[in-house]
C-alpha cells in the first residue's frame, strides 16, 4: 500500500494503517528532529505527530507528498513544544533549516526558506540596527558586550535592539505559522 | 523488547533512527491512546461510587455478555411471576430473592461465563461483582417493565411489586458492601431491606397487622431471612470444585 | 521468596489430586511437567488462589491467601492462564486485556500504556481492535498471555501456554518467559518437554498428585541416560522417573 492509500485507511480508523505508516516513516522523522531537539523530546514531539496524524488523516489531500505532509505536522509539533520552552525565535530557524536535509519535498524547502527570508526582511533593512543586532547575535553568535563594542553602543541599546528584533521575527513568523493558521495546509 | 514482530524500528526505507531515540517506546504511546477505551459518564460515575473502576466496568460489562443476562432474567421473571401468584403468604416473596440470586450467580458462573475460572483469580471480588451483576440484570429488567408496564396490566404488577422494589434492594447490598468493604454484609443488609419492604408492604395492605402485632410471627419471618442470605451466600462461594 | 509451599493437599470427595507438595520458589522459571490427571493443573490453581487446599501451608508473595486482603494484594500482582479461557466473543483483544488490568485494580492512568505494552508483548498489534472471534486459536492463546501479563505479575502462573502456538510462536513465547523469569516467579505447567528444556532453569515432574522429580532440566536428563523411552534426552528423562515412581 502506498503511503496515500495509508492515510486514508488511517482517515477510516484503521490503526493498522497508522502502524505501517510509523514503521516507514518514525524513523527519518526522528533523525531530523533529532538535529533539532534532545533525544526524550524527539520522543514526546514523535508521539505527538503521530497521534496528530490519527486525528487528521481526514484533512489530508493526497498529492504524493505524504512524507512532507507528516513533517509539517511534526514541525508543528516541535514549534509547539519550543514555544512553551523557551526562545522559539531561535530554534525556530534551526527548526526550518532542517527541512532541507529531506530530499523528498522541496516545494516544502521552498517555502521554509520563503518564509525565513520574509521574517528576517521584516527586521528593517541590511545593516539597520535591528537587523544588524540579529545577524551579531544570533547569526555569529557573538556576545553583547563583542555586539556593543562592534557597533559602537552600550550594552543596555544592544540588549533592547536583541529584544526589538526578537519581537519583530516573532510577529512575522506568526504571521505565516501553520499553527496560528489553525490545522493542515 | 521481545515479541513476534520486528521491532517497531527495523523498517524499509530511508535511514535509521537515531540510536539514542526509543521507536518502540514511542509506538507504545501512539498504541495506548489510539486503543484505549474511553469510559462513558456512567461508567466513571460509577468507578467513583463504587470506588472501583474494574467493578464499574464489570457493571457496564453486564448486558453484553447476553446468553448471562438471558437466563438470569428469564429465573427472576419466574421467580416475580411466582409471587404474582402468591396467596397472600409470604413465603414464596420471601424466597423469591434467593432464587433470584442463585439465578444470576448460575447465569455468570461456570459453565455459562467463559471467563469464569480467570475471573476467580481477580483483585476484584467475584462476589462484588456478582453483586453488581444483580443490580444490572434487575435495573435494565427494571427499566424494560417500566416501558412494558405502559402497555400491559401484569407487566406493571411485575414491575411495581417485584423489579423496581428488587432494584432497590441491590442498589443497598452494593452500596453496603461497598463501604463495608464486605460483600457478605451487603447481601445481609439487602436482605434485611426487602423483608422490611414486604413487611411494611403488606401492612399498608392491612393483611398484615395482625403479623406485626403478634409478635409469634416475627421470629420465622427473621428466620427466613436469615435463610434466604444463607442461600444467596452459599450458591456464591468459591470454589466449584472441578479438576 | 515468592512461592512457599507446605505439604500441600488437595482432595475431591476421596480423589486426592495433590498429594503432600513442597515447593519453595524466587524469580525464575519453573517447569510443571507431568501426565494428565497429574494434579498439575490442581496445583496451579491453588497458587491462583482459585482452589484452597485441603490441607497444608500456602505462603504467595510472603502472604498468607486465606484472609481477603493479603489475597487480594496476592491477586493484584498475580497473573493466571487458566488452561481452558473462554473469552467474550464481542470483546477486541483491547477490551479484553483491559477488562482483566481493570479487575486486577491496576491503576486507570497506567490502563492504556501497560494494555498496548502487553498487546504488543505477544505479538497482536496487528489485531488489537478486532474481535475475539475473528482471531485463531493460537492468536487466542496469545491474547490469554496477554491478560496474564498486564500487570506486570510479580507471580505468573500459565498453564498450557503454548497449546496452539506454531514452532516459531513458541520461540518467541520462551523468550517472554526468560525475560519474566528474570524479575518475577514464572511456573509454566505443560506436557510439551521441549517448552520446559528450552525456558526454564527448574523443572517439578508430577505424577498421580505426587511431585516424583525436583530439579534442573539437566538432572532430569541424567536420570534418562540408559533408562527411558523416547526421542529427546529430556524425553528419556522424563519417562525413566515416571517408571521408576510407578514400580
Amino acid at each position: 500500500m502506498d503511503d496515500d492509500a495509508l492515510i486514508a485507511a488511517v482517515a477510516r480508523r484503521d490503526d493498522t494503517a497508522l502502524r505501517e505508516l510509523f514503521s516507514r516513516h518514525a524513523p527519518w522523522l526522528a533523525a531530523r528532529l533529532r538535529g533539532v531537539l534532545p533525544a526524550a523530546e524527539v520522543e514526546d514531539v514523535l508521539q505527538e505527530t503521530f497521534l496528530a496524524v490519527w486525528r487528521g488523516a481526514a484533512g489530508y489531500r493526497p498529492e504524493g507528498v505524504a512524507g512532507g505532509w507528516i513533517w509539517g505536522i511534526a514541525r508543528r509539533q516541535a514549534a509547539l513544544w519550543l514555544r512553551r520552552r523557551g526562545p522559539a525565535e531561535l530554534l525556530l530557524p534551526a527548526l526550518i533549516a532542517a527541512d532541507g536535509q529531506h530530499p523528498g519535498d522541496p516545494a516544502e524547502a521552498a517555502v521554509s526558506r520563503v518564509e525565513l527570508a520574509r521574517a528576517v526582511g521584516a527586521l528593517g533593512p541590511e545593516g539597520g540596527p535591528a537587523r544588524e543586532t540579529w545577524r551579531l547575535m544570533y547569526v555569529e553568535d557573538k556576545s553583547v558586550a563583542e555586539v556593543a563594542e562592534l557597533m559602537g553602543v552600550s550594552a543596555g541599546t544592544v540588549k533592547s535592539r536583541a529584544h526589538r528584533a526578537r519581537r519583530l521575527m516573532r510577529a512575522a513568523l506568526r504571521q505565516h505559522d501553520p499553527v496560528s493558521e489553525g490545522g493542515g495546509r | 523488547m521481545t515479541g513476534w514482530d520486528e521491532p517497531m524500528s527495523g523498517h524499509r526505507e530511508a535511514g535509521p533512527a537515531p540510536g539514542d531515540v526509543d521507536l518502540d517506546r514511542v509506538w507504545l504511546g501512539v498504541a495506548a491512546q489510539v486503543w484505549r477505551r474511553r469510559p462513558g459518564p456512567a461508567e466513571r460515575a460509577a468507578g467513583r461510587l463504587l470506588r472501583s473502576p474494574g467493578l464499574a466496568r464489570a457493571l457496564v460489562t453486564t448486558p453484553s455478555l447476553l446468553l448471562g443476562w438471558v437466563i438470569a432474567t428469564v429465573v427472576i421473571l419466574l421467580a416475580g411471576a411466582g409471587i404474582a401468584l402468591g396467596t397472600g403468604t409470604p413465603w414464596v416473596a420471601l424466597l423469591a430473592p434467593a432464587v433470584a440470586a442463585a439465578g444470576i450467580a448460575y447465569a455468570y458462573g461456570p459453565g455459562i461465563d467463559p471467563a469464569w475460572e480467570l475471573s476467580q483469580s481477580m483483585a476484584v471480588s467475584d462476589r462484588m461483582v456478582l453483586l453488581v451483576r444483580a443490580l444490572a440484570v434487575f435495573g435494565l429488567n427494571a427499566v424494560l417493565g417500566l416501558a412494558a408496564s405502559a402497555a400491559s396490566g401484569a407487566a406493571a404488577a411485575v414491575t411495581f411489586g417485584w423489579l423496581v422494589p428488587m432494584t432497590a434492594v441491590c442498589a443497598l447490598a452494593l452500596a453496603t458492601a461497598t463501604v463495608t468493604k464486605s460483600p457478605n454484609v451487603g447481601v445481609a443488609a439487602g436482605s434485611a431491606g426487602w423483608v422490611i419492604a414486604l413487611l411494611s408492604g403488606k401492612a399498608a395492605d392491612g393483611q398484615f397487622t395482625a403479623a406485626i402485632t403478634d409478635a409469634s410471627f416475627v421470629l420465622p419471618y427473621l428466620a427466613l431471612a436469615v435463610c434466604c442470605a444463607a442461600v444467596v451466600l452459599f450458591v456464591t462461594r468459591i470454589p466449584r470444585g472441578t479438576r | 521468596m515468592n512461592v512457599e509451599l507446605t505439604d500441600l493437599n488437595r482432595k475431591f470427595g476421596h480423589t486426592r489430586a495433590v498429594a503432600g507438595v513442597s515447593l519453595e520458589a524466587g524469580p525464575g522459571v519453573f517447569g510443571l511437567l507431568g501426565p494428565n490427571g497429574a494434579g498439575k493443573t490442581s496445583l496451579l490453581r491453588m497458587m491462583a488462589t482459585v482452589l484452597p487446599p485441603t490441607s497444608g501451608k500456602l505462603r504467595l508473595l510472603e502472604r498468607d491467601p486465606g484472609s481477603y486482603g493479603p489475597r487480594r494484594e496476592i491477586r493484584r500482582r498475580l497473573g493466571y492462564l487458566p488452561q481452558n479461557l473462554g473469552y467474550y466473543p464481542g470483546f477486541t483483544v483491547a477490551d479484553f486485556v483491559e477488562y482483566f488490568a481493570l479487575l486486577k485494580d491496576m491503576p486507570p492512568g497506567q490502563v492504556p500504556r501497560a494494555v498496548a505494552a502487553a498487546i504488543e508483548h505477544v505479538g497482536l498489534g496487528d489485531r488489537a481492535r478486532s474481535k475475539l472471534r475473528t482471531l485463531s486459536g493460537g492468536m487466542l492463546r496469545r491474547a490469554g498471555i496477554a491478560q496474564a501479563i498486564v500487570n506486570e505479575p510479580e507471580l505468573l502462573l500459565l498453564d498450557e501456554p503454548t497449546a496452539g502456538l506454531d514452532p516459531e510462536q513458541r520461540v518467541s513465547f520462551r523468550a517472554l518467559l526468560r525475560d519474566f523469569g528474570q524479575r518475577s516467579t514464572v511456573i509454566v505447567s505443560t506436557h510439551l518437554v521441549e517448552d520446559v528444556a528450552a525456558a526454564c532453569t527448574e523443572v517439578m515432574l508430577m505424577d498421580a498428585g505426587r511431585v516424583v522429580f525436583h530439579g534442573t532440566p539437566g538432572e532430569l536428563i541424567a536420570r534418562g541416560e540408559g533408562h527411558g523411552v523416547g526421542d529427546a534426552p529430556l524425553e528419556r528423562g522424563y519417562s525413566a522417573v515416571l517408571a521408576a515412581a510407578r514400580s
